[in-house]
């Protein structure tokens, strides 16, 4: 969720989307969702000679799996409040794996019985 | 019992910032730091390391890109490689491209 | 979550596939997974020693996984290119 809150928080601004097809596409950030989903505004792309193919077109949604790369505009990130929300979000992630693992735990310790956290229990073949 | 206290500070910022138990800790223990990262499709990354997230997403500073090209040559089939450099202020990264993140290294 | 589609509907888009083929058509629906319905599509393929050649398609529903990107269409726009006369080499695939 970091990343999906920190593309929120760019909004409005101009970033270069490079593609795992080698385009690199610029333009305004419309939008974002949690898969880190795209929507451009006002695209051209940067290499245009090469790419004629969207020369009718503003603008663009861009799946997220096929990034590669997302040149930001470095004047407006702010690289202590990421440092400490990954920290943070690290030690979220590992604290809520902690609660995960230690209740499977339990369960296990239970017999098995209960099936939580995806498991399932184990008849005894009779 | 570094388990056990690592998991009682698993809020606390303090112990959380000097256990390393998993691989992630150590990208972790990466920030701020200049890093060295291996992409797929012979790339590879030098910057600094400002966020990540459990994909390996992430946001480096000040980064120089290399990627390399092999090519054959057309008389002696000899392998040459050709590094193209790139240098990017600041850049958002797509985990699943990542192979591996390496630590400064000590003096260099 | 990919309300970013909405504003397509009943539009003229242009999808790029990871294999780096050309679809244009006519937008009627999405799913969560980027599923997308084309009406009246045809594709269009560049290459580098002749204009651009379209084909015809009719409906197509496009598996989400396949799609790179889906751009609206500036009819205006599309409308004043010459295809003919747009020679370019056709898009490389997307490769993870």
């Amino acid at each position: 969720m970091l990343f999906y809150s920190f593309f929120k928080s760019l909004i409005g601004k101009e970033i270069v989307v490079e593609l795992k097809n080698d385009m690199s596409l610029l333009g305004t950030l419309d939008s974002v969702d949690q898969y880190l989903n795209m929507k451009l505004l006002n695209v051209e792309v940067t290499d245009a000679e090469k790419f004629p193919h969207m020369l009718a077109v503003r603008n663009i949604f861009i799946r997220g799996s096929v990034i590669r790369y997302v040149h930001l505009p470095a004047d407006e990130v702010d690289v202590e409040l990421l440092q400490d929300a990954s920290r943070r979000d690290a030690a979220q992630a590992k604290a809520s794996a902690k609660v995960q693992a230690s209740q499977a735990k339990s369960q296990q310790q239970k017999g098995g019985h209960g099936g939580g956290g995806g498991e399932r229990a184990v008849v005894p073949a009779s | 019992m570094a388990a056990t206290a690592a998991l009682e500070a698993a809020g606390d910022h303090q112990l959380a910032e000097i256990t390393v138990e998993e691989p992630l800790d150590l990208v972790r223990l990466c920030i701020d730091e200049k890093i060295y990262v291996k992409m797929r499709n012979d790339r590879e990354l030098t910057g600094v390391l400002y966020a990540y997230d459990q994909h390996l997403n992430m946001i480096l500073g000040g980064v120089v890109e290399v990627i390399t090209v092999t090519e054959i040559d057309p008389e002696t089939y000899e392998e040459i490689y050709k590094e193209t450099k790139r240098e990017i202020p600041m850049l958002f990264v797509r985990g699943d491209g990542v192979i591996l993140i390496s630590p400064p290294t000590r003096g260099s | 979550m990919t309300s970013t589609l909405e504003t397509f509907f009943g539009k003229k888009v242009q999808i790029i596939t990871n294999d780096g083929r050309t679809l244009i058509g006519m937008f009627q629906g999405y799913d969560q997974t980027i599923n997308i319905i084309l009406t009246d599509a045809n594709e269009r393929v560049y290459s580098s020693f002749q204009g651009v050649q379209t084909v015809p398609l009719g409906v197509y529903m496009v598996r989400g996984d396949n799609i790179a990107v889906v751009c609206e269409v500036n009819e205006e726009l599309d409308s004043g290119l010459d295809l003919d006369s747009i020679k370019a080499e056709p898009l490389r695939p997307i490769v993870h």
